[in-house]
């Protein structure tokens, strides 16, 4: 490995452990068959198609895999979800609408590595049983769509892909299908309906669990990108040697996407808690921006609960309970549980003294307004109402009273709606307000109280101070 | 005390009460507490689970204490012991905040709305108790333009609250995918088409999504959902033989609008555009209202006296000099059972002779004959129900969608649920499109492919020889037949590749339950007998019989069509199918009757139209039937007409034929009487008059128990359960029912004592004993051997959605502005070869006469076939089609007629027609 050399600039920090990204920004990769097979490409594939494709769920298992896409899920056992009396086929799809706010990882895989995923997609196939796969890639990104479809003609030429795969019996067709640009087709059950040719409105569970009842009414296993990337080392380590990576229950490696106000934002592979989110922010990404304190942190991609940075976290370590403050928490998917938020889809957003708080809720409030679907009431009105309200306090034209009413909006949505978007837009203005009351209620107007407000020219201040 | 049964009950709101497997928590709670109790805002009865408005949450816990979850009550299934909680003040909070949200967002006119009273969100409103809204005025979509361009649906999206449930309508309920939701979030909002008006959409009308609003975003032009009604009556739609339940609301004795009830087990929710809206001819200004006297060739009004006075001493007349044969009567399929029962009755008790018919000779005669052949019973072996059941469905010579819409609407949505469906039809029809295979037949040539259909069913061993040896007789001729067939003709005539015919075979063979249904395609040929005959062959050797989600189910045309015949209004066969030149079954009708009644077969309806031109039959009386419109070979009918010494019609309007009249009686229409309608799967439904008969006219019924009266017959006066009690005494499978018995849903006969009604026939043995194999060569039509060579082209007939038959009703309301006149179908190539271009006037001429029509280029006809509707008198398409008839029962071959045809003009030129605009998108030239 040791003859692996990256482009001046982008070489892996120390505290990485590259496994995903390994060919990311490497000096003369390409995303060509060729280059991928020089460097053991479709290795695991030849092997894999020689087992039981239930060994192979096993592994991933034994490896506790985590879904990297938001929810953490283990994959493993997402797989045995379908049923065993099942005769319909079964559908793989792999998420590829990387949408979260604060998220970029995906994209990297696809445009720089994409037989890395199409050999993950393969396997995983292989092991649920699926020959027809779709890998669904959000309208935003036409060149991670072009590239799949070339690296897909090629492997299929090479017999990676199509008939009979290594000289097997296995069959597998693979797709690329492209969204339109809505933030919803990332939520798994939206997907599938878009996949389908319908509007991506998120499916009532029950009945419609995707792994029995999802694309075309039959068992579907929908995975991240970067998910379906890691069954590749999996099989290649095997899955207990794959597990001693990270900690236990947060097994592997995993990639954060650092953005905001640091001096060096960007990628990194770390192995699963064995980094602080202190050590994110001064080693790995060179620290704060000069005379510039932390004022929060967002670990897990918009949607995920903010963090203060004067916040203290109780948190277990072995059998006691330990204070500990933000520099401290381990990036992990059960410690930044336990701190009341989550790891998500690995976006790390650092927001740093120069920002008004008002105005970082506000941002993320425009955004959900304008993602939610539309399909359950409290979502489709309460998103807009959140933004309508931020606006008003960014604009300086809100009233005390009005963080009271934007709480009761939110709580209002939480839990009340058929996908976890629910959660995602509400979360934010729940723990803002939770954590940066003072400061939000400081934006208001205490003479405003009671008095009746015209919206309209509110959102036209709000946008131009914006 | 109540024990908890582990697996049918759960708690509401602390109280132990049984639920049924499959139900949702909300189900649950309606049955128990009534609808409405747990609010909702996006959940239908008759749509599928949505849980987006999340109105109907409630807090449920799996112990009395155990943590607790809040969740949409409409889609979470409930589980054995489940603690549901529907009042909390969490949930109760979070349906007002709701509300209020949705609240921000809709005008707050309700005074001056149409649905005030009687609108789901006002309700809501009120139950959870919003007092105020809390959210400042902001954008709002309160300003959308209202959308009144349609002759029926309008909308007023500013009314809309997103719940979908419209869309879900138009997807769910009638499968046509006109509504869709736009734009996302605040955005989001109801479109038509590729965001067009309803006029300018697919929009079919049926009314679905306006019944399923839960404001008056989607309503239609007689706010069907306003509460002006005082009354609502329950009845029986007219117009085909689906039999619909309507709910027909009307004021001061005026019908304001239909709805289709919740809970019809035949249409649940759903009707098409003429069970709900194309009810407006029943008062309109041409409807007729007094009797009429021909005298001096003008009609001149009279009293019903003076006309029932003038019909007896002619009829006596007549009967004195020519004998009974000489006078004959033909009955209607749109009158009730009981007016066909009487009507019968007359001709055969009072007047004395079996000179007795109905539309069905028309239509159905083939069906009733063939399957009496097979099974021994002319009627639907299983029910419509029956499509949840089955695996695969097999459509002949029909065009449900169109046809029998809410029939149709449910072979679409099965087979969009994965259902493989199987037709055999001419024309790409709507259905094809959802159909696995699809045989396109040359027309005329049934008999060839169902044979070769049969064949591979055999020769591919799939054979239910346990069925077949067991419940059958006749096989190994019909076996034989099969071998002996020359696959390569066969081909030759249909023009369909053997292969195909083979997968279809297969297809429908193979599946665990297979269930055909068939249409007028089969019935109205020179071989229609035969070719039912040819269909109980498939499903006996197949097994597919007497077991649910299979059988032969034909489409009957016409409301009462089954009834019809039911009652008796066939020369051979008289009330309950017994045959009248048994001598035993003669003694039942005469001892029953009280009057001598003829042992001699009658006339059929062709054959009175012989006989009136031959001088043979003197008298007619027609009930409800436009002969002259709707009969092949109009000149010839017409000759019939003025060949008869006296001529009675029963009519509502002035048609075609009642201008032959000597003496017309105004009835009244299904809306003004009572009785029952029997529908295609035998269910013997109740007709309630919504409304009295318009002044001057009278029910059917009573015009004929008044004439039996008058010629001196002691019939009681028309009461609809009086004439069922007397129909129960005679007609067997009658035996047990009663008006009360009945109830709202009706009952499938045979109805045994106890008004047991029978959904699936033929469970353990076929009502002749065994089923019968027959087996029949193709013949090529008459037609085609006569006329073929000169006219070398083959038309063939069917109907549209929006009009009934010839229209009498349905070109009297709003579906003449959608559909306003016959277009012809010509494919793209014989278009080229003859210069006509999509629009044109073409010219079709027969050996019988011609028509002009404007053309529709479209590959849904193949080259050779050409394609049209006779709905509109004033193209009289009648004109041109055969005499050739079912050589079993004398069904005219509407199917197949030999013509050519020439263009005329360009579709600009008026071709002494009156064109007007307007059109379904469809029907208009391409």
């Amino acid at each position: 490995m040791s003859n692996v050399t990256y482009i001046s600039g982008k070489e892996p920090h120390s505290r990485e452990h590259r496994l995903i990204f390994r060919n990311i920004d490497r000096k003369g990769y390409d995303p060509g068959l060729k280059c991928y097979l020089k460097d053991g490409g479709y290795e695991q594939l030849k092997k894999a198609v020689t087992m039981e494709p239930k060994a192979i769920t096993d592994e991933v298992k034994a490896a506790g895999l985590r879904g990297r896409g938001g929810a953490g899920f283990p994959t493993g056992l997402k797989w045995t979800f379908i049923p065993p009396t099942n005769t319909k086929p079964v559908y793989l799809i792999c998420n590829a609408d990387e949408s979260e706010p604060g998220t970029f990882k995906d994209r990297y895989i696809m445009h720089q590595d994409p037989h890395q995923l199409l050999e993950g997609m393969a396997i995983a196939c292989y092991a649920v049983g699926a020959k027809l796969a779709y890998i669904y890639v959000r309208e935003e990104f036409p060149h991670a769509a072009r590239i799949l479809e070339e690296a897909i003609a090629e492997a299929t030429k090479a017999g990676f892909l199509g008939k009979g795969i290594c000289g097997s019996t296995f069959d597998l067709e693979l797709y690329v299908h492209r969204g339109a640009g809505a933030y919803i087709c990332g939520e798994e059950t939206g997907l599938i309906e878009s996949l389908e040719g319908k509007r991506p409105y998120p499916r009532i569970k029950p009945p419609f669990f995707p792994a029995v009842l999802g694309l075309y009414m039959s068992p579907t296993i929908v995975n991240n990108v970067e998910s379906l990337c890691h069954v590749k080392h999996i099989l290649a380590m095997g899955g207990a040697e794959y597990a001693k990576l990270g900690t236990p229950n947060n097994t592997g490696t995993r990639i954060l996407c650092v953005s905001g106000d640091v001096q060096k934002p960007g990628y990194f592979e770390v192995q699963v808690g064995k980094v602080t989110l202190g050590e994110v922010i001064q080693d790995l990404c060179g620290g704060l921006k000069p005379g510039r304190k932390l004022q929060a942190v967002i670990p897990g991609g918009s949607s995920a609960k903010v963090l203060r940075a004067d916040e203290r976290f109780k948190l277990k370590r072995g059998d006691e309970m330990v204070e500990i403050g933000l520099e401290d928490i381990p990036m992990d998917f059960d410690s930044l549980a336990a701190c009341g938020s989550m790891a998500g889809s690995g976006g790390v957003i650092i927001i740093d003294d120069s920002r008004k708080i008002s105005w970082v809720l506000n941002n993320i409030n425009s955004f959900y307004a304008h993602e939610s679907c539309g399909q359950c009431t409290p979502c489709r009105e309460g998103s807009l109402w959140m933004k309508k309200i931020s606006d008003r306090i960014v604009a300086g034209k809100a009233s005390p009273d009005d963080v009271a009413t934007l709480e009761s909006v939110a709580n209002n949505i939480e839990g009340k709606t058929i996908c976890a978007f629910g959660e995602a837009c509400s979360w934010p203005t729940q723990s803002f307000i939770r954590k940066f009351r003072e400061e939000l209620v400081a934006d208001t107007r205490e003479e405003l109280a009671g008095v009746p407000v015209n919206h309209e020219t509110t959102l036209a201040a709000a946008n131009l101070k914006n | 005390m109540v024990t908890l049964n582990p697996t049918t009950h759960a708690y509401l709101d602390g109280q132990l009460l049984a639920f049924q497997p499959g139900d949702t928590i909300l189900k649950f709670v309606d049955r128990h507490k009534g609808r409405g109790f747990v609010p909702t805002l996006c959940d239908a009865p008759q749509l599928d689970p949505y849980g987006a408005c999340r109105v109907c949450s409630v807090e449920v816990a799996l112990k009395e204490d155990g943590p607790r979850r809040v969740v949409a009550s409409c889609h979470t299934p409930l589980s054995a012991g489940m603690h549901v909680h529907t009042q909390t003040q969490k949930v109760q909070k979070l349906r007002r905040n709701i509300v209020e949200l949705v609240l921000t967002d809709h005008p707050l006119d309700c005074l001056t709305c149409e649905v005030n009273g009687n609108c789901e969100l006002q309700t809501v409103a009120a139950k959870v108790g919003i007092r105020k809204v809390r959210y400042p005025e902001g954008k709002n979509h309160l300003n959308r333009q209202k959308d009144l361009s349609h002759p029926y649906m309008t909308s007023d999206l500013s009314k809309c609250i997103n719940c979908s449930r419209c869309v879900r309508a138009c997807d769910e309920v009638q499968g046509q995918f006109v509504l869709s939701m736009h734009g996302r979030g605040f955005d989001a909002r109801i479109i038509k088409g590729f965001d067009t008006s309803f006029e300018d959409s697919e929009c079919v009308s049926c009314g679905a999504c306006s019944q399923a609003c839960p404001t008056s975003a989607i309503s239609d032009i007689f706010q069907s959902k306003a509460i002006v009604a005082t009354e609502k009556t329950r009845t029986i739609c007219t117009y085909c033989g689906v039999g619909c339940n309507l709910d027909v609301a009307t004021k001061n004795n005026e019908v304001l609008s239909i709805q289709a009830p919740l809970d019809a087990e035949v249409n649940f929710a759903h009707t098409c555009l003429k069970g709900r809206y194309a009810f407006r001819f029943y008062n309109h200004p041409d409807r007729l209202r007094k009797p009429l006297i021909r005298t001096n060739g003008h009609f001149e009004e009279v009293t019903w006296e003076q006309a029932y006075a003038h019909i007896v001493e002619n009829l006596t007349r007549i009967r004195a000099e020519y004998g009974p044969d000489s006078i004959a009567g033909i009955s209607s399929a749109r009158c009730t059972n009981e007016e066909n029962y009487l009507m019968q009755k007359f001709i055969r008790a009072v007047i004395g002779t079996n000179n007795i018919d109905c539309c069905a000779r028309v239509c159905h005669s083939p069906t009733a004959f063939g399957m009496q052949q097979s099974f021994g019973t002319g009627a639907a072996t299983n029910s419509v129900e029956d499509l949840q059941h089955t695996q695969c469905i097999l459509v002949i010579g029909a065009n449900p969608t169109e046809g029998h819409p809410v029939t149709g609407a449910k072979i679409k949505q099965r087979a969009m649920k994965g259902v493989p469906l199987i037709v055999i039809d001419p024309r790409e029809i709507e259905i094809v499109k959802y159909a696995k295979h699809h045989l396109q037949l040359r027309p005329g040539t049934n008999v060839a492919l169902l044979n070769m259909f049969a064949y591979f069913i055999l020769e591919g061993g799939m054979v239910d020889r346990d069925f077949v040896g067991s419940r059958c007789e006749n096989w190994s001729e019909f076996e034989a037949g099969l071998r002996s067939l020359d696959l390569d003709q066969i081909e030759e005539v249909t023009g369909v590749p053997r292969e195909k015919v083979r997968a279809a075979a297969t297809e429908y063979a193979e599946s665990p339950a297979s269930m055909s249904f068939h249409g007028l395609g089969v019935t109205e040929h020179s071989m229609g007998a035969k070719t039912v005959m040819l269909i109980a062959n498939l499903a006996m050797m197949t097994g597919n019989i007497g077991r649910p989600g299979v059988g032969v189910n034909p489409l009957r045309g016409q409301n009462n069509v089954q009834g019809a015949a039911d009652m008796g209004c066939q020369p051979h066969q008289g009330a309950g199918y017994m045959r009248v030149n048994d001598p035993a079954m003669q003694r039942l009708y005469q001892d029953f009757y009280g009057m001598p009644v003829s042992g001699e077969i009658g006339l059929k309806i062709p054959e009175m139209f012989e006989a009136a031109r031959n001088g043979r039959l003197k008298a007619l009386w027609l009930m409800g039937e436009d002969v002259v419109q709707t009969d092949p070979n109009s000149e010839a009918v017409k000759e019939s007409m003025n060949a008869l010494d006296f001529l009675v019609v029963q009519e509502i309007f002035m048609t075609e034929t009642a201008k032959f009249a000597n003496v017309i009686l105004p009835a009244a229409s299904f809306l003004e009487k009572s009785g029952t309608f029997t529908n295609a799967e035998r269910r013997v439904q109740r007709v309630n008059a919504a409304v009295p008969p318009l002044e001057g006219t009278k029910p059917d019924g009573q015009i004929i128990c008044e004439i039996m009266q008058h010629m001196g017959y002691p019939q009681a006066d028309y009461t609809a359960d009086g004439v069922l009690e007397e129909i129960s005494r005679v007609v067997p499978f009658f035996k047990g029912a009663t008006w009360e018995g009945l109830g709202d849903n009706g009952k499938q006969w045979p109805v045994k004592e106890g008004n047991v009604g029978t959904p699936i026939m033929h469970l353990d043995s076929f009502k002749r004993g065994l089923g019968k194999f027959h087996f029949f060569a193709w013949q090529e039509s008459q037609e085609v051997l006569e006329h073929g060579l000169e006219f070398p082209y083959i038309l063939t007939t069917g109907r549209l959605l929006e009009h009934y038959n010839c229209g009498t009703m349905t070109r009297r309301t709003g579906n003449a502005d959608i559909v306003v006149e016959d277009v012809v179908v010509i494919n793209p190539a014989d278009a080229a070869k003859k210069g006509v271009t999509g629009g044109d006037w073409v010219r079709l001429f027969s050996a019988r006469g011609e028509v002009r029509l404007r053309s529709r280029i479209s590959e849904e006809v193949k080259p050779g076939v050409i394609y049209t509707t006779f709905h509109f008198p004033e193209h009289l398409v009648n004109n041109i089609t055969s005499d050739v008839h079912d050589s079993d029962t004398l069904c005219p071959e509407y199917k197949v007629v030999a013509i050519d045809f020439e263009r005329v003009g360009s579709g600009d030129e008026p071709a002494g027609l009156p064109i007007r605009e307007k059109g379904r998108a469809h029907t208009l030239p391409v």
